[in-house]
């Protein structure tokens, strides 16, 4: 197996040729793109206060980048005192060295990996492999990219330039060759090919030492990381290894839990056009007897606080990753991933490549800002708001410059220089457009259809007009000639009065008020009420390790050139006036009703009874599923389980994964669960287990209370105990990765069965 | 209240005709619009081609020449858009505080046709009579900038004898994005290529817009395809009232 990396240097302009005549590649991608582009649109139809999160999004990444050194060393205090190591890479060869070291250190060969940009732009995979070491991509996309020796052509869905059947191919071809193969007889049905990559995958999850992870979000005041997934992949990864090493830029730290309440929202309803992803892990260093042993986290700059520099740089650090702008730009669609020439594709690789490679500038960054007709569909995408249009010119902006700089003379600064003299001079402007009007009514044409270069670049598929009859200005002199006003002023652009300027000053200007005050705590619900929870037991790293330490830097050399910007002229940004809902507005009897229909929507089943009942219900659930073995939480209610039932369930005492792969069912309550996307949030408390039961065991049933349902996401936030691992389930696995249709069933349960509780 | 005419350096160039139908139009529903004769270009093209020295004062100088009118018209959604939001963007990157305060004072003055006839003089019937199968495209800069939303077809559907026909896919791109059709020509074709065949697919004898630029585009592949759809600004069809051509 290699790993393929982007080498291309050429610009824009050429890397797309290909594409272009690519037929199969532009079906596929109109099929994927404008399928996710529907069901996004739908899903955010549904929240009246979507602008207002687009607000906060923005905002909350504003202030994060403004007070970054400090967040930076938050998170360090709060993984180290859970038991985790925090190491600074400045950049990716140290990212990398020091993911190598790690993982020799623990005596793996190999690593399983999720899906992750970071370690996709420092170019992990080929790092491990020189090093002597196998990184396998576990999420469906990136396995069929790594299977198929290919490069990636999407954010989220790195294989979307391939469909179906090209993807059977690749399963069929190569899956033997690094592991279990391809099943005979396989069919494109979507739902056979996530099957067969479950079958290639089982082994290797329960075997693996070591995982790599990258991190949706690094949440400073608890030193907690979350990574949004569908498949389960991610679960296995960041459960099942003995060690788990998390490589986070910078740019993906958060304040605070109520960030989340935020992000949680926009992002899987900008990525994936859902609600809420299947599931979302939540970690907080290492906890004992839930999880890995050794928890490494590796932050990485690579070029982040340079690009936080500028107003662009930090505008486009805002970015989520959550690919909505690929999905709506006509120009990825029509030119595909690969011809971004790097990891980040579509518009926001069009800034963004520019920014992190500043000091690297070739033809293909050059390039990149003009890879786009400036049409805005990205910007009204966007959940944190990047206003990409207006980058892209920035960025041309500072190219045109910087050739300025350099004294550079190019046909077209001689041809814009040319134009702009013309438009300045009213004179000048009026003859030419005559002598255009006398010229063209020589040729004698209307239309040309030849014309030479620079025009023929547009005369190669379109006519060009010339002017022809009489001109609108001739018009207005024959039929209008005392409509026509010759303003003197106007001769140059200095002539401004000052009247204009006066008595409008305030317009436009906010006053810089609402200043975010770090120590006021933006924790909505009962923050005291946080006491109530157990501390989990984190525990110290278990295994020593001898890597290499001298590896990467200290925080405080990783800190300082980051403090140097933030500290000078760095303006804190303004808190939104909009808001949105914390609370809901339905009644507790809707809520359920609510909650009941958007888990049937992601596929999980419902059964209601009252508190007497549930033994009998669960007792039913379990033979409709013909189980004949079930494992429980140490901690769960033994009266919920019917005589029958206790015969043969066992309950759990860190049971062997291998063993959990040959329970039948597992049964657990849950902490809370939110009615608005549909989602199961365990947090290891009384009767939900550790996390490792809920996932290798292909049936669950979850049980939920129904006073345990809050309406909106904010609400669930404050029920949870933050610093405990956690698990929020919505709908069985799935995965959206073949031609982004969506398939139930993949890595973690392939069934969910929910039983909504009424108490007493 | 006094009206200037912002024609926009393409349409003084190439398409007398659009501005002469705006001054009819409004001339029909007993306004008088004034032509500045000093204007050229809002700056478009420089500011988002990177030429943003030379476009802000391309900027200034238009902001100078319409600068005594109470309104100021534009049958253009990117010209206007390009006032409304490019003139801020440009004057707050190079820290030009008093371009910033002009152009905030300048901008709420400048209207797009179809925005000045709907929202200023409230007319959706402007007497207009155009017996043809007539496709509406919405330029992205009247979609996302403008906002011109149902403004367009409200007076598209008051012109007697037109069938208003509805495009797939309305809203996406055709692939112009002024330098981009040359800098980037190859993807600017394929875009307008599939922008041409849905328009073709819709089997509309015309297409409209607010934006003569893009329709150059679209209407330079129609007419290479020999394919006898004409392209028409939306003001040219309202100013039609069926006693002429
Ligand atoms: S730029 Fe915005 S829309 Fe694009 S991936 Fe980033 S967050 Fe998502």
């Amino acid at each position: 197996m290699t790993s393929r990396t982007f080498d291309d240097p050429r610009p824009f302009q050429k890397q797309v040729i290909s594409a272009l005549a690519d037929s199969q590649l532009r079906a596929n991608l109109g099929h994927a793109t404008s399928t996710i582009r529907n069901k996004r649109a739908k899903v955010v139809a549904e929240l009246e206060d979507w602008e207002a999160l687009r607000d906060h999004g923005a905002y909350i990444k504003d202030l994060a980048q403004s007070i970054l050194p400090e967040l930076i060393r938050q998170v360090e205090v709060n993984v180290t005192a859970t038991g985790g190591k925090v190491h600074f890479a400045k950049d990716a060869a140290e990212a990398n060295q020091i993911a190598i070291a790690l993982t020799k250190s623990y005596g793996a060969k190999s690593v399983v990996k999720i899906k992750s940009m970071a370690t996709q732009e420092i170019e992990l995979n080929k790092a491990f492999e020189e090093a002597g070491l196998e990184a396998f991509e576990t999420d469906l996309a990136e396995l069929i990219v790594q299977l198929g020796d290919d490069l990636p052509s999407h954010i989220l869905v790195p294989a979307i330039h391939k469909n179906r059947s090209q993807i059977r191919e690749i399963f069929i071809e190569k899956m033997g060759r690094s592991g279990v193969p391809a099943p005979k007889g396989l069919t494109d049905s979507p739902k056979e090919l996530a099957a067969a990559a479950r079958n290639h995958l089982r082994a290797r999850f329960l075997e693996s030492k070591v995982a790599i992870s990258g991190g949706n979000f690094l949440v400073a005041e608890t030193g907690s990381i979350v990574i949004v997934e569908s498949e389960g992949n991610g679960r296995m990864c960041l459960t099942l290894p003995e060690t788990l090493i998390s490589v986070v830029g910078i740019d993906k730290i958060v304040p605070d839990w109520s960030s989340l309440e935020v992000f949680l929202q926009l992002l899987p309803r900008s990525s994936t056009g859902e609600r809420m992803n299947p599931y979302t892990s939540i970690f907080t260093g290492v906890t004992a007897g839930d999880g890995p042993k050794n928890f490494h986290l590796i932050l990485i700059d690579n070029g982040r606080t340079e690009a936080l520099q500028d107003p662009v740089g930090r505008e486009v650090l805002r970015c989520i990753r959550c690919s909505a702008c690929l999905n709506v730009c006509p120009v990825y669609e029509r030119a595909g991933g690969h011809s971004y020439g790097s990891t980040y594709p579509g518009p926001i690789g069009a800034v963004l490549v520019p920014q992190i490679r500043r000091g690297s500038i070739g033809k293909l960054e050059k390039s990149l800002p003009y890879a786009s007709s400036l049409c805005g569909a990205c910007y009204e995408v966007c959940p944190v708001k990047i206003d990409i249009p207006k980058l892209l010119v920035e960025l041309r902006s500072q190219n045109v410059d910087r050739a300025r700089d350099q004294g550079a003379l190019t046909g077209e600064k001689l041809l814009m220089e040319v134009v702009y003299a013309t438009f300045r001079s009213p004179r000048l402007f009026a003859s030419s457009l005559d002598i255009a009007r006398k010229g063209a009514s020589l040729i004698g044409k209307r239309k040309v259809n030849i014309a030479p270069p620079p025009l023929s670049a547009w005369t190669k598929a379109r006519s060009l007009p010339l002017p022809r009859g009489e001109s609108f200005r001739d018009w207005m002199r024959e039929n209008h000639p005392d409509h026509i006003v010759a303003s003197a002023k106007a001769m140059s652009g200095e002539s401004i009065t000052k009247s204009t300027t006066n008595g409008l000053r305030q317009l436009g200007r906010f006053g810089l008020h609402l200043q975010h005050d770090l120590a006021k705590k933006r924790l909505r619900g009962n923050s005291d009420g946080m006491a109530s929870f157990k501390v989990p037991n984190h525990q110290p790293i278990a295994t020593p390790y001898k890597a290499d330490l001298s590896i990467g830097q200290t925080i405080d050399e990783f800190v300082a050139p980051i403090k140097a910007i933030t500290s000078s002229g760095f303006t804190k940004p303004i808190e939104p006036t909009t808001s949105y809902r914390t609370k809901g507005g339905l009644s507790p009897h809707e809520i359920v009703d609510l909650f009941i229909d958007r888990t049937i929507d992601y596929k999980a089943t419902i059964t209601r009874c009252n508190e007497k009942e549930l033994a009998k219900t669960i007792q039913e659930l379990l033979s409709k599923n013909q189980s004949s073995s079930l494992v429980a939480p140490k901690d769960f209610n033994p009266y919920w389980l019917s005589d029958k039932v206790l015969k043969f369930v066992t309950f759990d005492d860190q049971i062997s994964h291998d063993r959990l792969d040959a329970i039948d069912s597992v049964v657990t309550t849950s902490a809370v669960a939110v009615a608005s996307s549909g989602t199961i949030i365990l947090d290891g408390g009384e009767g939900q287990g550790r996390r490792a039961i809920s996932l290798i065991v292909d049936h669950h049933i979850a049980v939920v209370f129904e006073d345990q349902i809050v309406e909106v996401l904010p609400e669930a936030i404050g029920r949870i105990n933050h610093r405990a691992p956690q698990t929020w389930i919505s709908g069985p696995s799935a995965t959206s990765d073949i031609e982004l249709e969506r398939v139930e069933g993949v890595h973690g349960p392939r069934k969910l069965d929910v039983i909504v509780v009424r108490r007493g | 209240m006094k009206i200037g005419l912002m024609i926009t350096c393409i349409n003084d160039a190439l398409y007398a005709d659009t501005a002469i139908a705006v001054v009819k139009v409004l001339e029909r529903l007993g306004h008088n619009i004034y032509f500045p004769e000093q204007q050229s270009c809002c700056g478009q093209m420089h500011l988002n081609s990177g030429y943003r020295k030379e476009g802000i004062e391309l900027a200034k100088r238009s902001i100078a020449v319409f600068e005594e009118f109470d309104y100021v018209v534009s049958p253009s959604a990117s010209c206007v858009g390009t006032i409304r939001e490019v003139y801020h963007n440009a004057a707050v990157a190079t820290g030009d505080h008093r371009f910033e305060e002009v152009t905030t004072t300048f901008s709420p003055k400048v209207f797009e046709f179809s925005e000045f006839l709907i929202d200023i003089l409230e007319v959706e019937d402007v007497g207009a009579s155009f017996p043809h199968k007539v496709a509406y495209h919405p330029t992205c800069h009247s979609l996302r900038v403008t906002k011109a939303g149902d403004r367009p077809m409200r007076l598209l559907n008051a012109v007697r004898n037109l069938q208003l026909i509805e495009l797939e896919k309305s809203d996406s791109c055709c692939g112009f994005g002024g330098v981009f059709a040359l800098k980037n020509s190859d993807t600017s074709i394929a875009m307008g290529s599939d922008k041409f065949t849905s328009v073709k697919k819709s089997g509309a004898e015309v297409l409209c817009s607010l934006d003569n630029s893009c329709l150059t585009h679209i209407g330079g592949i129609a007419e290479k395809m020999n394919s006898g759809l004409r392209v028409m600004h939306l003001a040219e069809i309202l100013a039609q009232t069926g006693d002429q051509k």
